[in-house]
């Protein structure tokens, strides 16, 4: 028993003492075990042992070397050898370094995936997706990080929310669960903008589990930037190109351009700069599909200074996208609907402030169809309030059809809150808010939005609807600034161009707040801005 | 990590080479040694008794012979050292400096009596 002790506590000291000299200490311990027997012995043994212990563990761990250990030193002169490591286990010190050093590396990675990555994740088209969870691999043309971010976040979200509003405005339940599939791209687009969302783990993943995004034609951004987000572990290589091939892809890049660019003037000019440079042979030394990619890109940008369109060059080959997308499978719902519990709905906080004033920290507009019930149980909790706080500086987007359901609580009768002007299509979808809530007496109640420069999409839409229709003061930031949405058209199975093609035109200003941002109506850093806000209601509410 | 080091030589590796000076002996035998020699006050514990044995093969002070049985210990089979003359060397150095010591210390008239 007493020897079993003594071999565990052996085992403390470091791995090169016990190999060496672990079995001589045992033995040794036998020895004197069986020489010294009795009481008084087996104290003074035992102190002797664990007085050895802490003498001489400091000592092994501080003082023995980590070594080169040769081998060849107990060999015969000549004899080939190694010279080995020596295997001592880490001390605590160094094992307290590694899980610092490790965490700090973690830190940096997701800050990194964060600020340069997030946006990529979405570009892949639909297929693409699919693809890069089999075996085969997909890879899209690089892009500078801050715009192919916007931009990717920004058509794939603003897609989302036109199809989301069009399917509130006009279809009936059997098209719902395909709209569910868009909302959930579009918010999960929304959500990695918000550089404060915690979970975008658990929703971008969300979008793997919906293949139908990939396949509407508004959503397929998203998708498509998943793939790329996986590029990394592809490797397929970039196909040569000839300049007949060139030629074909830049001649139908032109032609989407023109025919779906929601600005048409810059559309033209873009295509005629595409063709010319084509013609001058600048794309001469692209010879692969990527570097060419990344050169339309380049000159598209260069003319139209909108950094939302961009060619991505897929090395895998991409079936064509289908013209209606799939709906989402049960699972797929399911697994949306689980996240969104998990994270109450992304509504952060609901409480109400010194002086009845109500606060609302939400970071995203999820679907209405499962997180509505937790978006009229916040607002129902601030039924009584004299003011109200909507704090959007965290919010990445998601529903129009969430912006429609919160908007109804400070009017008594639906308003336009804006249209979606699609330029391909040549249509135009209207976006009201919802009939009036029974029992809301938020109706006159001072209302105020915090905004930064995070504030993206849908919770751009909030902020900027309503301030035009004078219901709100927004403090804070200027926000984002995506005002348009952009789709993937298919040029062949391995080009696939982005264009922004839709945009947001609201009712009063006949605008929108693409590249400027919704500016706020008192300006402060973020950080302050609720300070600001709480401030600026308790003024006006002392007026009264 | 710095090396362990012999300068100045521990007292534990001291004893060590002392109870060397005279016969050949496994760690166990250099530990009862150990102990007689210094009327019991130190009773190397294994830590300390094979983490010099370590240090002083290392520095070529004792070497290491084939492992052989005691016979009055039983069938096991046991490492045994042999000092080197490098380290008698050491030890007589030592054991010199020490003496040297005790003379300095005689002649401040710190020792009582004569029998050291």
């Amino acid at each position: 028993m007493s020897e079993k002790i003594y071999s565990w506590l052996l085992r403390l000291f470091p791995s090169h003492f016990r190999q060496s000299y672990g079995e001589d200490a045992l033995q040794l311990f036998r020895d004197r075990a069986r020489d010294e027997t009795g009481f008084l012995p087996a104290v003074r043994l035992w102190f002797d042992l664990l007085f050895d212990l802490v003498i001489s563990l400091p000592r092994e761990y501080f003082h023995a070397q980590p070594e080169l250990v040769s081998v060849s030193a107990q060999r015969a002169h000549g004899t080939p050898s190694f010279y080995i490591l020596g295997d001592e286990s880490p001390r605590p010190g160094a094992l307290l370094f590694g899980a610092v050093l490790a965490s700090c590396a973690l830190v940096t990675f997701s800050g990194l995936l964060s600020h340069g990555g997030h946006s990529r994740r979405f570009r892949a088209s639909a297929q693409q997706q699919r693809a890069a969870l089999s075996p085969s691999t997909v890879r899209t043309a690089p892009t500078s990080p801050g715009g192919e971010e916007s931009d990717s976040l920004g058509s794939g979200e603003n897609a989302a929310i036109a199809s989301a509003s069009q399917l509130d405005a006009t279809i009936g339940p059997p098209q719902q669960s395909d709209q569910h599939l868009r909302g959930d791209s579009r918010s999960i687009a929304f959500e990695r903008s918000s550089p404060e969302a915690r979970d975008t783990g658990a929703l971008s993943r969300a979008p793997a589990l919906l293949p139908g995004d990939a396949l509407n034609p508004s959503a397929p951004d998203n998708t498509s930037r998943q793939a790329e987000g996986n590029a990394p572990l592809t490797a397929l290589p970039s196909a040569a190109l000839d300049a007949a091939e060139r030629h074909r892809i830049v001649s139908a890049a032109a032609a989407i351009l023109v025919k779906y660019y929601v600005d048409p003037v810059a559309a033209q000019k873009t295509a005629d700069a595409l063709l010319s440079d084509e013609k001058r042979g600048d794309d001469n030394p692209a010879s692969d599909g990527m570097a060419f990619a990344e050169l339309l890109t380049k000159q598209m940008r260069e003319v139209s200074h909108d950094n939302y369109l961009s060619m991505v060059y897929s090395a895998a080959k991409t079936p064509p996208l289908p013209p209606h997308p799939p709906r989402p499978s049960p699972e797929e719902l399911a697994r949306y609907r689980e996240v969104m519990e998990q994270s109450n709905c992304r509504f952060e906080s609901v409480k109400i402030l010194p002086h009845n004033i109500g606060y609302l920290k939400f970071n995203a507009f999820p679907d209405p169809s499962v997180c509505g019930a937790a978006a009229r149980a916040s607002m129902a909790s601030l039924n009584r309030v004299d003011a109200i706080i909507f704090d959007l500086r965290d919010n990445g987007g998601g529903y129009a059809s969430m912006v429609a359901l919160l908007a109804a609580y400070l009017f008594d009768h639906p308003v336009h809150l804006n249209d979606f002007y699609d330029r391909g299509e040549n249509s135009t979808e209207e976006s009201w808010s919802l009939p009036p809530v029974p029992g809301n007496k938020l109706v006159d109640k001072p209302a105020y939005v915090l905004t930064s420069s995070a504030t993206f999409s849908a919770a751009e839409a909030f902020s900027y609807d309503l301030r035009m229709l004078n219901r709100v003061t927004l403090v804070g930031e200027t926000t984002s600034g995506r005002g348009h949405m952009g789709s993937p058209h298919q040029i062949d199975e391995h080009f696939t161009i982005r264009v922004p093609g839709i945009k947001v035109i609201n009712p009063v200003s006949k605008t929108n707040w693409e590249g400027t941002g919704v500016a706020p109506d008192v300006r402060v850093d973020s950080a302050d801005a609720l300070q600001t806000a709480e401030t600026l209601a308790l003024t006006r509410l002392h007026k009264k | 990590m710095p090396k362990r080091k012999l300068d100045p030589l521990p007292a534990a590796a001291f004893q060590i080479l002392l109870a060397l000076a005279g016969e050949d002996l496994h760690g166990y035998g250099i530990m009862r040694q150990v102990a007689d020699q210094t009327d019991g006050r130190l009773r190397l514990g294994p830590g300390t008794l094979y983490s010099s044995i370590q240090t002083l093969l290392e520095a070529k002070l004792i070497e290491e012979l084939a492992p052989r049985e005691d016979a009055k210990l039983g069938q096991e089979r046991r490492r045994y050292y042999r000092l080197t003359t490098a380290g008698r060397r050491l030890a007589r150095c030592e054991a010199d400096r020490l003496a040297d010591l005790l003379r300095v210390a005689r002649t401040r008239k710190i020792l009582r009596g004569d029998y050291v």
